[in-house]
């Protein structure tokens, strides 16, 4: 397949994250290994922000153990915390030359056979998401067109990780919605049994309910079903004490 | 859709929350902006009607109630197929898509319904409502804001959610939605009154609506407030 045809592919591939449901960690991994075929590099990664806001490795093209290596001595420093942070490209295009402020990074990548480093930020409307970093044997960079192809591939990559975690985020919201309702659902009807069964108003139901729960140290919805179930008579639910909430 | 139609609704909707009276300005906002007649917004979740997020006026208070009596109408037919739904000439048209919701809905004084699937990626939460007074189709531009609306109000009820502390629903929706716990209540005391299941005692008290032709809601209330009994 000739280059041109590989970046399309790639470019089509990661679109189609966007409609489909998928695997952020297979399509990232993927991309990986279209970058070292699409550049003249030996490796690649990308890492991710984290909800505590840590930069972790999400995917890379090598599971060999000095890359990830690399990897997690960048959660603290190298190319890709630098660009995470400055928003820019990070390239150095020959470690040996020790110019590059990477004291703990720079000697690990070296003595894993990297001589160049090239970290594209991975950025939304500003908000960062992670970083994509390439690595090669030689000395040198990406020149001006593979930049160009490095910088697509990030951005349409962010664009997908943050739809994901948007559609992952209403999910669980979601769900925890579905979660609350079915819950306070079996305590109003818990409340109409109480009341039907005492004659005392839906407020004094509760408080009773409530009563039982904390000094059982019970969930509420627990105890809803539990009488609803006939599991709970309603001796055991003694006269609420004066309410003092 | 033009980027700048969706921040101008944005905008409304943000002021919308800011002021008091929370989701019925997200519904007042809605028919606003699509200058139609009136709005409602139906929440779903597990696949079950749980009640309105909000509601314009009266009449959309009756579209939402109907439908969540009857299990028939354009909110719940949105989102079981997940796509628009459009009656343009409800009086015409309409006893012949949804039988028993139309007639009181034509009689509120209802002329076209319109329903629109509230979406979040592939989350479903219920549908939004728009009515008018009088029959006629959606303009392109109205349908176009119709779709914006409804994507935006379904942002709104997750965020709202969102900011529930856990196994908790949302503030704003526990305060401004209407989620029928009156109907909750009255199965439970059905429940206990004729010794039966909640889940019968909710069939029991739909029957007794529909054989009085009565809003379930309403129904209910009356078990709540001792007013019915029912056998």
């Amino acid at each position: 397949m000739s280059r041109e045809a590989l970046l399309v592919r790639t470019l089509v591939e990661l679109a189609d994250t966007l409609v489909e449901d998928f695997d952020v960690v297979e399509a990232l991994t993927r991309l990986t290994d279209r970058c070292v075929e699409l550049f003249d590099i030996s490796a690649a990664g990308v890492m991710l922000v984290s909800p505590e806001g840590d930069l972790r490795v999400v995917a890379s093209s090598s599971e060999a153990m000095r890359i990830v290596e690399l990897f997690e001595l960048q959660a603290q420093e190298g190319p890709c915390p630098e660009c995470f942070h400055t928003g820019q490209p990070v390239v150095d295009t020959d470690l040996v030359s020790g110019e590059h402020g990477w004291p703990a990074f720079a000697p690990v990548a070296l003595e894993a056979g990297f001589r160049s480093v090239y970290a594209v930020p991975m950025r939304l409307r500003g908000e960062p998401v992670g970083a994509l970093n390439l690595f090669g044997t030689e000395a040198g960079g990406l020149d001006e067109a593979d930049a160009v192809v490095a910088r697509a591939l990030a951005d349409v990559a962010t664009i997908a990780v943050v739809q994901h975690r948007a559609a992952r985020h209403a999910q669980v919201v979601t769900e925890q919605l579905n979660h609350a309702l079915n819950s306070r659902v079996v305590i109003e009807q818990a409340k109409g049994v109480l009341a039907e069964r005492t004659g005392l108003d839906m407020d004094r139901a509760f408080s009773r309910l409530r009563g039982y729960a904390r000094s059982h140290n019970l969930r509420l919805s627990d105890v809803a079903q539990s009488l609803i179930d006939g599991r709970l008579g309603l001796a055991a639910l003694p006269a609420a004490p004066p309410d003092r909430t | 859709m033009p980027r700048s139609r969706l921040l101008e609704i944005l905008g409304l909707i943000r002021e919308a929350g800011d002021s008091t009276g929370g989701t019925t300005r997200l519904c007042e906002v809605c028919a606003e902006v699509v200058e139609l007649t009136g709005a409602g917004i139906m929440l779903m979740s597990g696949d079950i009607p749980r009640g309105s997020v909000c509601s314009s006026d009266a009449v959309s208070t009756l579209i939402e109630d109907l439908q969540y009596t009857l299990g028939q109408g354009p909110c719940v037919e949105a989102y079981e197929q997940d796509r628009p739904v459009y009656e343009p000439d409800l009086r015409a048209d309409g006893a012949a898509r949804w039988a028993t919701f139309t007639p009181p809905v034509v009689e509120a004084g209802v002329g076209a319904v319109f329903g629109f699937p509230l979406q979040v990626g592939t989350v479903r939460l219920g549908a939004l409502n728009l009515y008018r007074d009088r029959p006629g189709p959606l303009t392109d531009a109205q349908h176009a804001d119709a779709l914006i609306l409804a994507g935006v109000a379904a942002r709104s009820v997750l965020a709202m959610q969102a900011k529930a502390p856990p196994g908790a629903i949302g503030p704003e929706l526990e305060e401004g939605a209407d989620l029928r716990f009156v109907v909750h209540q009255a199965s439970g005391m059905v429940a206990a009154q004729i010794e039966v299941s909640v889940a019968e005692a909710l069939i029991r008290l739909r029957a007794h609506a529909f054989a009085n032709d009565r809003r379930l809601a309403d129904v209910a209330a009356d078990v709540v407030a001792r007013r019915l009994r029912i056998e």
